[in-house]
């Protein structure tokens, strides 16, 4: 259910987050809860893409956390004060009815994640030393980096915000011990939230159609080449050619230059070798386009005509 | 290439043993490389990931694909072989006139059959192979060698990308996909129709597979090699 989540392209992590007002509506009532299972088992004899339609008739995730999924989540056996002790936002309870911005707050940038790190130190401390970290110190440091904006309201992507550990990890919903392509798959989406580019580019090439696609365990996914939390750009051409060798022990700098994401969003202005060869792929994928559609539109209309005027003589035989 | 003794007044010998085999060897390589090879490209609709499924998984699909690119590089391979053969020991021609050569003629030859598909001209006097058939075997002895080519650095990239810059790997990728489309668009329907489906073929044109043509037929089809006989 959270991989179909995730498929939806209006998903972002942060709409999933708990806006709790009061505790028992975040609960639901236990008619709701029964209301829920039945609509749900509707929706899962209707098809998974349904499923999704029934939590959130709109398409959009709701307010309150489902109790259902939250139970199957990995943090399931937890209670809500584990992670939100104190209910504080700062030094007023969270949320703050008398704040203008009361309900408009990205629950991404106000939670403190100092919390995972409680149980989830190496993973952590890798994302503190990745580039999603630095980023977000860059974001804090320069409030003008980012926009102000809900992701809701302009898209993931145009926020131009880091993320945080909530922006990839639902807290409230990620299940725990899914097999690696399941994982992976999720993945390809929750990165491609804000590198579409990147993740369309990873889809088109071997790596994403044999392990997205065809399930295949020992293709690549995102984190097999960028590092789980440290997410590194690969720039680097050494460690490009480390993250390669990792199932390709045979490869040297060349093939390290392999494109593997043709596309020149993201890329930066100096880059002009990478920019000159993703052009080159281009082209030629242009030129190639040009001369199937000849080739074949040519030879299809000669066939075709052919064909008519061998039917007509037939015909025209047994008159 | 060689015109062979006719075996009776009405049976004229127009495929060797060997291409015979050739064909239905490389009929059977290049169906399976287009199979397993468009699984893998549209792996993301059904009958793709489906396709994949049966044979086992993406490793699976990759193996079958070079399996079948072997048979068929095999048949291209036997077929040069075959060619210095002919040309050396049995001395015959492989440029002139009965040859699959392609000729200014036939250039000439396609547009008075065009000519002819309108009601304008007659059916051009063909020789032993037509440009059509000479576009046939022309379009897929070249495309077998580049796709061999394409396919080897796709096959090993860690090798190739030691002597070429790694975005050679890339545009091998986009020669060989569009290579694909180009031949596969061609032989499943274009070689189909103009050589199996047409009316006067119809439902298949049984010479490539038993090697024998008649009298009526070589009237009809290759005055010009019936001439030369």
């Amino acid at each position: 259910m959270k991989a179909l989540m995730v498929k939806s392209k209006k998903w972002s992590p942060e709409q999933k987050s708990c806006r709790l007002r009061q505790s028992n509506e975040c609960y639901g009532g236990q008619v709701g809860r029964r209301l829920l299972f039945h609509l749900m088992l509707f929706a899962a004899l209707l098809g998974p893409r349904c499923l999704e339609a029934a939590i959130t008739p709109d398409g959009q995730p709701g307010w309150f956390v489902d109790m259902g999924r939250f139970a199957a989540s990995a943090h399931g056996t937890f209670s809500c004060e584990q992670c939100h002790g104190d209910m504080k936002q700062g030094q007023t309870m969270h949320p703050d009815s008398e704040n203008p911005a009361f309900l408009k707050v990205d629950a991404n940038r106000e939670y403190d994640y100092h919390r995972c790190q409680s149980c989830h130190k190496p993973s952590y401390e890798q994302y503190l030393k990745g580039v999603h970290a630095k980023t977000l110190l860059k974001e804090q440091t320069d409030p003008a980096a980012g926009s102000n904006k809900l992701p809701a309201e302009v898209g993931l992507y145009k926020t131009k915000k880091a993320p945080t550990c909530g922006n990839c990890h639902s807290g409230h919903y990620t299940k725990a011990h899914l097999p690696r392509v399941e994982i992976g798959r999720e993945m390809v989406s929750v990165c491609g939230a804000c590198h579409p580019a990147q993740a369309a580019t990873y889809l088109d090439g071997y790596h994403g159609k044999a392990a997205v696609n065809l399930g295949d365990k020992n293709a690549a996914f995102c984190t097999d080449c960028h590092g789980a939390h440290h997410s590194v750009s690969l720039k680097d051409k050494k460690t490009a050619l480390a993250a390669c060798q990792r199932c390709h022990p045979e490869a040297t700098e060349g093939f390290a230059q392999v494109v593997i994401h043709p596309t020149i969003q993201d890329l930066p202005e100096n880059d002009k070798q990478k920019r000159a060869h993703v052009a080159l792929i281009r082209i030629v994928t242009v030129l190639m386009s040009i001369l199937v559609i000849l080739v074949v539109g040519f030879f299809y209309g000669h066939s075709f005509v052919w064909l008519l005027r061998e039917l007509h003589e037939k015909l025209r035989k047994h008159k | 290439m060689t015109i062979q003794v006719k075996q009776s007044p009405e049976t004229f010998v127009r495929f060797s043993p060997l291409q015979r085999l050739l064909h239905v060897a490389v009929m059977i390589g290049f169906t399976g490389l287009a199979v397993t090879g468009f699984s893998l490209k549209f792996s993301d609709q059904w009958w793709g990931s489906g396709f994949a499924w049966l044979v086992g998984g993406a490793a699976h699909l990759a193996y079958l694909h070079r399996f079948f690119a072997v048979i068929t590089y095999g048949c291209v391979v036997v077929h040069i072989i075959w060619l210095f053969y002919f040309k050396l020991v049995l001395k015959g021609s492989i440029t002139g006139a009965q040859s699959l050569f392609p000729k200014i003629q036939d250039i000439k030859d396609m547009f008075q059959h065009m000519g002819y598909f309108f009601g304008k001209r007659r059916i051009p006097r063909f020789n032993r192979f037509t440009y059509w058939e000479k576009f046939d075997y022309l379009a897929l002895f070249l495309g077998m060698n580049t796709m061999g080519l394409t396919g080897l650095f796709l096959w090993f990239p860690e090798f190739f990308a030691t002597l070429l810059p790694g975005y050679f790997i890339n545009l091998a990728q986009v020669l060989h996909l569009y290579e694909a489309i180009l031949a596969v668009a061609l032989k499943f329907v274009v070689h189909l129709i103009s050589t199996h489906l047409r009316p006067e073929t119809f439902p298949v044109d049984k010479s490539i597979f038993n090697g024998k043509t008649t009298r009526e037929r070589m009237m009809d089809e290759h005055p010009g090699e019936l001439d030369s006989l």
